[in-house]
This record gives structure tokens, sequence and C-alpha cells, in this order.
């Protein structure tokens, strides 16, 4: 609606001044397809931010409820479907702890390895789609070779890269063969040469700086209130990492460093997650190293599935075969929460049972979702381009965010 | 033995950068030189150091643990080893599987009369093969699946039984892992 | 105090030892309406009419500071009276002490106070709970749908929903919007 005015005798243009509504996604390339923001714009200047999500919801909850509890962890997978493994030994933890079980030591240090390899794929994709967004496709060509290098790692593990079903309650579907330990350490190095490759490329770059120096900051306090945990609330300075405030599995015997960051901004995000993968890689290294033999799997055959060895000869052993299949496990009634730290921040499992092989009520606890919810203010007031770094650096997984 | 918390370093970052930024394009264009240098020498000498594998017609390299499309196992006989117990149908948790027993004079008594999987829902979990007590339904390395129609993907028992040799890898990969336990 | 909740009765004993939870009996008196501490988890069931207050004192007072909400959920105990209970899980960021907090609810309209003056990170948790269970939070300052479409009938994680149920599609290419019978 513009129209000329006469204003003190001279014709001037009368441009609207009530805001622009930019809408941005559900297919727009940064935002990965599942996500749109509702921008106001007043010029370049964002003026109000509204997230909708729910585009991937597939109802996680519902499902789970109508399947044993075995039955859930293909559908784990698919929460947070860049660190799968981490959604498998979260989900089988909290089970444990319902069913109040304690798996071997092999068992934990394999769940170790790959929840750590899992957070490397994590933030790698997440490194490099940021870099790809803003910009630098080359060292996003990087990041996504060193992330096969980590899936290679899952792969020999469970015989996928994403789809993974790897733990069980009270052990693992398969334990790895001796040949494990050299693939994985190649692997590691692998990663570690393409990510010093990735961080010389852009860390420095000045356009990359720009875009991240200073962008997307919120107070550490606000970020507690607003209920967001990972990489992101460290970044901000606080050592909120739960393999350090709580360990849990062998955590708390291994050597690492959690990296936090001063203020906040995308590059203090973008640094804590590089340092972050080299601390997961020396998690697996330490790992490797002491990893003891002895078995995978609790000695349970109304828990865990008996072995098809004995399956084939032992009427006892086919009998527990049918009962664990067919009604499932049986926790005692009651409720749980158990919490991992996820690839994008704390991953819960609030399990509550009423006696049979159902769970009455399956919730996950997702970091996206709480995470995403931040995003309005994290960008309202600053500039329309600073949306795309800061919505790469919160690393909204949609699997997780909607379940 | 223990976590410790530790400071990221952007002093190191800003340092890297160099006066206008030259330093820093510098050191990216030695680091995309030398990807393209041993990329193309390798391509040269017959070694590609890239990892693009040309599927279909180049054998894409799966590890033994590898979990395509659920088959059932044929015996030398032709006849599947499945007894139509009914334990995969009940373990999988989308209900692709349909069996329908039927009665056999031979010793096991029972064998499937239907046995369909729709692939369209299967995803490849591996529970199936878990829950059956006669390794008569196993992951095979198959990923193949592309129909024209949905009842394209409604896999029946004669497309799904598998020869045992073929599926000899992951038979021995199995048997060796559940032997642990 | 026991009775109110599915797992009431189960490690009353230790819950009894429990000093954040002997403090909140305390404090609250009868509004407490049981706690119990089972597998490590201490759990706290109050009223509804007392969960602002509580909130604010576990936030607030007491050396723990609860100052993150992780959680808000609901669970459905269909046949049972009360049958909603929504869950809060709290944890402190510095110690990592956590605790949940329950408030049973009826069955018919079922409401309770907001906490996103507390915790502004309530505001999407409980637009969830509402979107899934149809329970509304007084005050709250933009209670709506999350997940689903605003035409959605029903609210799916209620444990009288079918899990199979269709809705009709809606929007553009919908069979009610082109009138096609395909
Ligand atoms: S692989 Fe999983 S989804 Fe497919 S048929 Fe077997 S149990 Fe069902
Ligand atoms: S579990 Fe095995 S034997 Fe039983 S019906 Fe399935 S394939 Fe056949």
């Amino acid at each position: 609606m513009n129209r000329k005015v006469i204003e003190a005798g001279r014709d001037v243009l009368d441009l609207p001044s009530d805001a622009l509504e930019l809408k941005l996604g559900p297919s727009h390339p940064a935002t990965h397809g599942t996500v749109r923001i509702l921008l106001q714009l007043d010029g370049e200047r964002i003026r109000k931010a509204e997230v909708e999500v729910g585009y991937l919801h597939r109802g996680f909850e519902k499902e789970c409820e109508s399947g044993q509890y075995y039955q859930v962890f293909p559908y784990t997978d698919r929460l947070n479907y860049v660190s799968p493994m981490i959604n498998n030994v979260g989900y089988a933890l909290a089970c444990e702890k319902l069913f109040d079980l304690k798996t071997p030591e092999r068992c934990q240090f394999l769940r170790v390895i790959a929840s750590e390899a899992s957070r490397i794929a994590d933030h790698l994709t997440c490194l490099g789609a940021c870099s790809l967004e803003l910009g630098a496709f080359t060292a996003f060509l990087y990041a996504v070779e060193a992330r096969e290098s980590a899936w290679d790692i899952l792969d020999a593990m469970c015989g996928a890269r994403v789809t993974t079903n790897y733990v069980r309650i009270g052990g693992l579907s398969h334990d790895t063969d001796p040949s494990f330990p050299e693939l994985a350490r190649h692997k590691l190095a692998d990663v570690a040469r393409l990510q010093k490759d990735f961080e010389d490329l852009l860390l420095g770059n000045p356009i990359f700086r720009e875009r991240m120096e200073g962008t997307g900051m919120l107070p550490a306090p606000e970020l507690i209130a607003l209920g967001v945990t990972g990489p992101v609330l460290r970044a901000a300075g606080v050592p909120y990492d739960l393999r350090r405030l709580a360990p849990y599995l062998v955590y708390d015997r291994l050597d690492f460093d959690v990296p936090v960051g001063g203020a906040g901004d995308n590059m203090d995000r973008f640094l804590v997650r590089t340092e972050e993968i080299r601390q997961s890689a020396r998690m697996i290294e330490q790992c490797l190293a002491r990893l003891p033999g002895g078995p995978v799997d609790i000695d349970d055959p109304l828990i865990r599935l008996p072995g098809k060895g004995k399956v084939f000869g032992r009427m006892e052993e086919l009998i527990g075969q049918f009962k664990v299949v067919t009604e499932g496990p049986k926790p005692p009634p009651g409720e749980v929460y158990f919490a991992v730290e996820g690839g994008t921040g704390e991953l819960g499992f609030y399990l509550v049972s009423d006696g049979t092989g159902k769970p009455v009520k399956c919730r996950a606890r997702s970091p996206s979702f709480s995470n995403t919810q931040a995003l309005s203010r994290m960008v309202e007031g600053s500039l329309l381009a600073d949306v795309i770094p800061t919505f790469d650096m919160i690393n909204m997984i949609g699997g997780e965010c909607d379940r | 033995m223990a976590a410790r918390v530790t400071q990221v370093d952007r002093e190191a970052v800003r340092r890297s950068t160099g006066a206008l930024g030259v330093a820093a394009t510098l050191r990216g264009l030695r680091v995309t030189s030398r990807h393209f240098i041993r990329n193309l020498w390798g391509w040269m000498v017959g070694k590609p150091q890239v990892r693009t594998v040309m599927v279909p017609e180049e054998e894409d390299p799966k590890p033994a643990a590898f979990r395509g499309m659920p088959v059932l196992v044929a015996l030398d006989s032709g006849k599947e080893r499945c007894v139509a117990c009914g334990l995969c149908e009940w373990a999988c948790p989308v209900d692709c599987i349909h069996i329908e027993p039927g009665e056999t004079v031979d010793e096991v008594e029972r064998y499937p009369r239907v046995f369909d999987i729709d692939m369209g829902r299967c995803m490849y979990c591996g529970l199936c093969e878990e829950a059956c007590p006669e390794e008569a339904i196993v992951m095979s390395a198959r990923v193949d699946i592309s129909a024209f129609s949905r009842a394209g993907l409604l896999w029946h028992k004669d497309q799904l039984l598998t020869p045992a040799s073929q599926l000899a890898r992951r038979l021995a990969y199995i048997r060796e892992d559940y032997g642990r336990r | 105090m026991v009775g109110e909740s599915q797992t009431a009765g189960q490690g009353d004993e230790a819950a009894a030892q429990h000093p954040l939870l002997r403090a909140l009996a305390g404090r609250f008196g009868a509004r407490v309406l049981g706690t119990h501490a089972w597998r490590g988890d201490v759990s706290a069931v109050i009223e509804a009419g007392a969960l602002l207050e509580v909130a604010r004192f576990l936030r607030d007072g007491g050396e723990a500071g609860f100052d993150m909400l992780l959680d808000v959920t609901a669970v459905d105990y269909l046949g049972r009276a009360p049958r909603f209970e929504v869950v809060y899980h709290l944890v402190a960021t510095t110690s990592g002490a956590r605790i949940r907090l329950k408030v049973p609810l009826d069955g018919a309209e079922p409401a309770l106070p907001s906490l996103v003056s507390v915790w502004p990170g309530a505001n999407w948790l409980e637009r969830e709970t509402f979107d899934m269970y149809g329970i509304r939070f007084e005050a709250h300052p933009d209670l709506r749908r999350i997940y689903l479409y605003d035409e959605f009938e029903g609210h799916p994680l209620r444990k009288d929903y079918p899990k199979q149920k269709r809705q009709p599609l809606i929007g553009p290419g919908s069979r009610a919007e082109s009138g096609s019978t395909r």
C-alpha cells in the first residue's frame, strides 16, 4: 500500500511500517524440514519469533504403551536419530532401574563405547550442518566423512548405522568380536584427522567467526529456567553434565574433561562440541584399553532371552523363551525416572509400571524439546541471519523434539 | 579418575584468524588442496580415497552384524524350518508378520501355511530373529524391497524362503553370538 | 497417605527419613498428600491448590534450590479415582539433586495452576500435556495444542483413546475440502 504523499512540498514515498511476517520453514533447508519459525521482522531485526513444532510427531508414547518393554527399543532409535545408541542405553538403564538389575562389566563398557561413538556422530552432524548452512560446503563434507567413521564403529557393533536397536534390558543384542578394538581405534584416528581439517578450514575464518560470535546469547540463569541442557547450557558456563554430576555405567572410572564456555554465544556452543568430540574419543580409547572379558548379558532367562544353543536343547529354556517373548519381562509395580547425557542434553525416561509386561507410561524427556523452546528468546531482537546459526547450535532433532 | 571442568579456548580461535584473515584463508586453502591432491592421486593409482561406493554396480561392504530384511531359512528339501510357533509374530513391534499355521504329517507336525511379511512396515529391527527358537527367520543382507505397488511390498512365503547356503554368513554369526550366552 | 498413588506404600520408611521430604511435609502439612522414595527417586504427592507454593518453596527456599523444571507430563490411570496424575520432575543444576512432584486430578475437568510464572520452561511442556491429556493449566499464557492441529478431536494419550483411531484429514487436498471421493 504505497502511496505518494505530499510532505513539506515534496513527493515522498510512504512505505508501510508494520512488521513483515516471515514464515521460515517447515521446508526450509536450514530447518532440516521439521520446524516452522514465524518471524515478525522490522527490517532485518526480529521483533518476535514463534516456533512451531510437531511436524514429526508420531505418537512415541502411545506406541510404547501398547507393547512390551523390550519392544520399545526400535522406537527409541528414532528419537534422536543421529545418536540412537544413547537413546537405547538411556531406555535400557531406566528399565534396569525399574527391574533393579546390574549388568556385567563388559556390557557397561560396551554401552559407554556405543554412547560416546554416537555422541561423536551427533556433534559432527550438528557442526557439519551448521557449517553447511553458513555456506561452508567443504567443511560439511569433512564432517560427514568423519561421521561416517563414527558410524562404522556402531555398524561393527550392531549392524546398523542409524536404526541400531542394540541395547537390551539386561544386556546387548550382540557381543563384539575380538577385532573390534582394532577397528574402533582405526576409525577414531580417521575422525581425529578429519576433525582437525574441519577445524583448520572453518574456525579461524573471519566470516564464520562474525556469524557465530556474539549471536544467540542468553544468560545462564535464564537458560536454566527454560530447561535448557546439554552443550548449549555448558557453553554458558554451567557444568551440568550427567556423566560428571550423576555418573552412570562406568563414567566414574574414566578420565575426561567437561568443556564449558563463558559468553554462551554460538561460538562457545560450537567450541564446546568440538572439544566434546575429542573427549568422547578419549573415553572410547580408555574403554577399549580396559574392556574386560566375560558375558554381556545377565543370566536370567525370565528377563533376557537365553542363548539359542540352550533353547534348542532344553525344555526349560524353551519355555523361558516363550514366556519372555509373549508376556515380556515383568517389573515390580512402581515408577522410575532415569536420565543420561544425550547428544543435545538430558535425555530422561520416566516409566510407570503396574506389574504387567506393558508400561503404563513410557515418557521420554527430550532435550531438543526444551532447548527449542528457548530459541525464540535467543533470537528476538537480533538480526534475521542470526536465526540460522542459533537454530543450528540448538541442534533441534525433529524425531526427539516431536516424538 | 574423574571428570574435570575445563574452559574452551576462544583466544586460540581469535589468534588463528591472523591479520585480515589471511592466515585463516591460507590454512583453508592448504587443507582443501591436500584433500584434492590426495583424492586425485588415489583415483589415478586406482586406490580411491573417497568413500563413495557405486551401488548397485559395486557391492557395498557390510559388517557381519548387518541386518537386512528378514527372510525364512529353507532346508535342503526346499521346505521351511519354521514350525509356525508364532513367536516372531508376537515379538514384532509393528505387527508386520502374518502367519497361518497348518498341519503336516512330518515330524515337526506344524508348518506355516501362510507366512507374510509386510516389508512396507518392517523396520529391520531383528526382534523376530531373536525371538525365533528354531533359527527359521534370520536377517539377510538383502535390502532391495522396491515394488510398484503397496501389494508388492507384502512378501509371501515363497518369496521369503531362502536356501540356508545363501544365509551361511548370518547363520554362522548368530550361532557364534548366541553360543556365547 | 497411602492409596493416593500407584506406588504409595513402597519405600515409605525411606521417605520418612529423607530430609527434603520431611521438610516439605513439615511445611505444608496435610496439603502434602504423601511422600515416597523408591529406587533412589524421591517423590511427593501434593494437592493442586498447593502446587504454586510448593514449587516456589522448592526453587527459592531450602538449600537444594531446584532451579530447573525438567519435565511435565501426566499419567492416566483409567478406572481409578482420581484418574489423572500430573508429574513434574525437578533438578538442582548445581548439586544434581532431584525430586518428583505429583498432583492427582479428577477425571471430569482436570485443571491445575500453571507453573510458567515459576519456571518459564513449563510453557511448552504444559502445552504438550494439555494437547495429549486435555489437562488445563490455569493462567497459562498460551494454552493451545503444540503437536497436533487445532481441529484434532480428543486427547490421544488418554487411555480411552483407541490407538488405531483415524481423524479426518484437514487442509488443502483433503477429501472434505476438494469434495473428491477418491
Ligand atoms: S525385523 Fe522387526 S519389524 Fe521386521 S518383521 Fe522382524 S520384528 Fe518385525
Ligand atoms: S518364531 Fe521362528 S519358528 Fe516360530 S513362527 Fe516365527 S519363524 Fe516360525
